[in-house]
């Protein structure tokens, strides 16, 4: 059976792992659909290394950060308490000037780590792939598990301390202005910042107005998004249009299209998912200034910053103002640490596995190049300097069976021992006071209010009201469906996702909480975010009207 | 030709410290980094070097440090001592061919100004940090009272704490590395200072002006509440908090004293638009200059036209760190709380 564990030490065993912990909570957000071998086998150890290195170098007071459990393809995840009062006061003490960066310097904390690991991407891209000797292919594989592992270290100490700040400023708005975190004042605070994910996709739109003035909107607006760079490569012009598009690409197309996978190609293998988002550009129309939109957003931000200010006790405008900054590079970082650290990272696992993988393919080691994520680091070292002497073919042959099994059946969304019921879990968690938990993970429970008479229930995530047409979208391939006023139904929503917000009129997520990438990019584009209505994708159908009201966290299916 | 030991402040900067002073070299390297300041001149510690030798007051110092210097070691000792040699230096005539060099300097300085018998400060500029070196004598007019203010600010060496100082260092009593800084007074409409960065917060994004009519010693005294203006780095936007100006420092027959501010002028603001604007300007170039924030010391001098009026009389390091730290302690003890809820 050895053979079989995708995740060695950390597959998950029902007896002993309830035994350690009561409820084990799937990750929906990431490991629905279940992932390929290779990419649970990094996700699992190092995102789990990543949550005990940032809590223990925060010293975090309540929680030592996460275990996670690799099953079917899926991550489970539940939490480590600090066990003992003495050993909470005794962290206390140390977190208090752990933390002191986040509060002194935070932009130069975060753009160091963003120095330090872009020069890791650089080192590893330094490589050629096709011509490489089997060693130095080996060599990078090697490093791109270092980096991976370095990756996490920076995300989750970031995430940690950053959310923490967030946490605490819509604390001190409830009870120094009397605002909660529904209130539009508090959203314009919180929104209107410039970030790198937002200058990707100005430049996508600044393509689309190309496209326009070199007369080749047409032709975009009348190909499928898969289709697009062949017809452009016809003509002249479209063969001008695409040579700058790949280099744009070359650029800032190191990503996933699916943020936590690496078996669908980058942007910069296929641009099709980008150049979908330059039709929708087009498609939104000539006159559609997203930059005129953003410092619309920017002057909002302004104005509700000196109003919020001025609702705060003279005295205590102080450290609330520099709280007030600090809140809000949230947003910022929610959006740019996907950028700069998941799917960055992830795109160069896929380079590096995949140039291993063609050298597999050349000695008979597997059949297809894409097999290699059937295979976890341990294996693809059996055969990393000498694969003509290996034949992986009967491990892959295995793992996509499992694979396949897994797409069949999903996931329990818990896992809980007996005598245990959701309830009680969901208590564990709110009381761990773990950041990452209350704002990304899980979220507040929705309050079903039967005298509502809604069809579903959720949370605020941006608030406001809409009505329209639904679309539900499982994954990035299916954006191009969205047409304009529609409104987005997803299981959760991640950063390539973000052009198609300035096309929708609301959305609703099953899972996600006030920092999801959903409701951060919803307040950014000031429409409505349901979130945590767990069976959104389930009961909604395309096509159908749908009218959410965010601020009381209802969805009605009116057809 | 001997050497030269008068220097107008335009040809100092910061490296000359050992040869004029603290003062005097920071305001050179203010002059010579785009700053207005008071125009003058310095003084080398060659010119006291040379006047001590040549007017035989070193000769009379090392004669009663012999002669004395078991005994100084007690404080009633030591007072004697300062009185006795500061009698032997304010005794003695500066040297003919000094008191010509000073005083063509000084004629060039009014001609400058566009004043006869400008009134000048004396003041001193030691190159090393001393205590009990802090001599000025204001509004110094003509070249024999210039003279003689000098040797007054020279003689301030022999404080008693200096003297002690220089015992507990072991140094040659009769040495003394100082110079002196010959500035015009400034006809002081108004007077404060201005800091590159939110003391309080740390906010570097704004920058905080602070300032009363008169001279700048009562905004410092905390004796009144003084006028506050926040100034946007980028846009200039300013907010002005008007302060409660009871009280203004002026010069007085007897140098400076605290004087009432007439009632229209309590609950006016001490800077107008423009004058923020050229402080925001040369803040900026300085703060970006030094790379850290700074704090300034400006006066708007009321016999100058705009924008020449705003003249700078200090700059160095703003002291904001502590403060900072403090709000960021209390801003992390509040996020330790998040995790009590």
């Amino acid at each position: 059976m050895k053979i079989y564990d995708v995740v060695p030490g950390l597959e998950f065993d029902p007896e002993r792992d309830l035994a350690q912990s009561p409820a084990w909570f799937l990750d929906a957000t990431h490991s629905v659909p279940p992932w390929t071998p290779m990419f649970g086998w990094f996700w699992i150890n190092f995102c789990r290394h990543g949550m005990q290195y940032g809590a223990e170098e925060l010293s975090l007071p309540t929680v030592k950060g996460w275990d996670w459990r690799f099953l079917r393809g899926g991550g489970y995840l539940t939490l480590l308490l600090v066990k003992s009062e003495e050993e909470k006061q005794r962290r206390e003490v140390a977190f208090r000037s752990r933390i002191l960066p986040f509060i002194q310097d935070y932009d130069g904390l975060w753009n160091g780590f963003v120095k330090e690991i872009l020069g890791r991407y650089e080192e590893l891209k330094a490589l050629e792939l096709d011509t490489a000797s089997n060693i130095q292919l080996l060599d990078n594989f090697e490093q791109t598990i270092n980096t991976c592992r370095r990756m996490w270290e920076i995300h989750m100490y970031m995430m940690y301390g950053t959310y923490i700040a967030y946490i605490l400023f819509e604390n001190m708005c409830r009870e120094l202005a009397g605002i909660d975190d529904t209130s539009p004042l508090f959203h314009n605070v919180v929104s209107g910042f410039d970030n790198k994910v937002f200058q990707v996709d100005r430049r996508l739109w600044e393509f689309s107005k190309e496209a326009a003035s070199k007369g080749l909107d047409t032709l975009i607006l009348e190909s499928d998004p898969s289709d697009i760079r062949k017809k452009l490569e016809e003509t002249e012009k479209g063969r001008q249009f695409m040579k700058e598009f790949r280099a744009f690409m070359n650029e800032d197309g190191w990503r996933m299209q699916r943020m936590s996978e690496m078996n669908l190609p980058t942007w910069v293998e296929d641009p099709a998912p980008a150049l979908g988002m330059v039709k929708q550009f087009i498609v939104k129309g000539g006159a559609f200034n997203l930059e005129e939109e953003r410092k619309k957003l920017g002057d909002k931000r302004a104005a509700g910053e000196k109003e919020l200010l001025s609702k705060v006790p003279s005295e205590q405008r102080g450290w609330f103002e520099q709280l007030m900054r600090l809140a809000q590079k949230s947003g910022i970082f929610s959006e740019e640490h996907d950028h700069y650290l998941d799917l960055y990272t992830h795109a160069m696992m896929r380079r590096s596995a995949l140039g291993l993988g063609k050298r597999f393919v050349k000695s008979g080691a597997i059949d297809h190049h894409e097999d290699v994520f059937f295979l976890i680091p341990d294996e693809v070292r059996r055969a990393g300097i000498n694969p003509d002497q290996f034949d992986l073919r009967y491990i892959v042959d295995r793992r996509k069976a499992d694979w396949a099994e897994w797409q069949k059946t999903p996931n329990p969304p818990a896992i809980l021992a007996e005598g245990f019921d959701l309830d009680q879990a969901m208590k564990v968690l709110v009381q761990s006071n773990d950041p990452i938990a209350l704002k990304v993970v899980v979220g507040s429970m929705p309050q079903v209010r039967p005298e509502l008479k809604a069809d579903l229930y959720g949370t605020c995530g941006s608030p406001g009201v809409a009505e329209g047409t639904a679309r539900v979208i499982m994954t990035e391939d299916e954006l191009h469906l969205i047409k304009e006023g529609d409104i987005l139904v997803a299981a959760s929503t991640s950063p390539s996702w973000t052009p198609v917000f300035s096309m929708i009129q609301g959305v609703v997520v099953d899972r996600g909480a006030s920092l999801s990438h959903a409701a951060i990019v919803g307040r950014e584009y000031g429409i409505p975010v349901v979130m945590n209505v767990f069976e959104g994708t389930t009961k909604i159908k395309s096509g159908q009207r749908v009218k959410i009201d965010a601020n009381l966290g209802t969805v009605y299916i009116l057809d | 030709m001997s050497e030269k030991w008068i220097y107008w402040l335009e040809e100092l900067s910061k490296a000359d410290n050992d040869l004029v002073g603290k003062k005097c070299a920071n305001l050179g390297e203010m002059t010579s980094l785009g700053m207005r300041v008071p125009p003058g001149f310095a003084i080398s510690v060659h010119g006291y070097e040379k006047f001590m030798e040549e007017s035989g007051a070193a000769d009379e110092i090392r004669r009663y440090v012999r002669d004395n210097l078991p005994l100084i070691n007690d404080v009633k000792r030591q007072v004697a001592a300062s009185r006795a040699i500061r009698q032997f230096v304010e005794s003695k005539e500066m040297p003919r061919q000094m008191e010509i060099e000073l005083h063509t300097h000084y004629v060039k300085l009014c001609e400058r100004v566009g004043q006869e018998k400008v009134g000048v400060a004396v003041r001193s500029s030691g190159a090393v940090s001393m205590p009990g070196q802090m001599e000025t004598y204001l509004n110094v007019k003509g070249a024999r009272e210039l003279t003689r203010n000098v040797i007054r600010v020279w003689s301030s060496a022999f404080t008693t704490r200096a003297i002690a100082f220089r015992l507990a260092q072991g140094m040659e009593m009769e040495k003394a590395p100082i110079g002196v800084a010959v500035l015009k007074m400034v006809n002081a409409r108004c007077a404060g200072v201005c800091l590159t960065v939110i003391p309080t917060t740390g906010d570097t994004s704004k920058l905080l002006i602070e300032g009363n009519w008169g001279l700048g010693e009562s905004v410092v005294s905390g004796e009144i509440t003084p006028d506050q203006f926040y100034v946007d780095k980028t846009c200039g936007e300013f907010e002005c908090v008007v302060g409660d100006k009871t009280k203004m420092v002026c010069y007085g027959p007897g140098g400076t004293c605290f004087a009432n501010v007439p009632e229209e002028m309590k609950r006016k603001p001490c800077l107008e638009e423009p004058e923020l604007k050229e402080i925001l300007r040369v803040a900026k170039n300085m703060e970006e200059h030094f790379g850290c924030p700074q704090d300034m010391e400006w006066v708007v001098d009321d016999d100058l036209p705009y924008p020449e009026n705003v003249l700078w009389v200090q700059a160095r390091p703003a002291k904001y760190a502590k403060k900072k730290e403090s709000e960021a302690e209390y801003l992390a003890e509040l996020m330790s709380r998040v995790f009590k809820m």
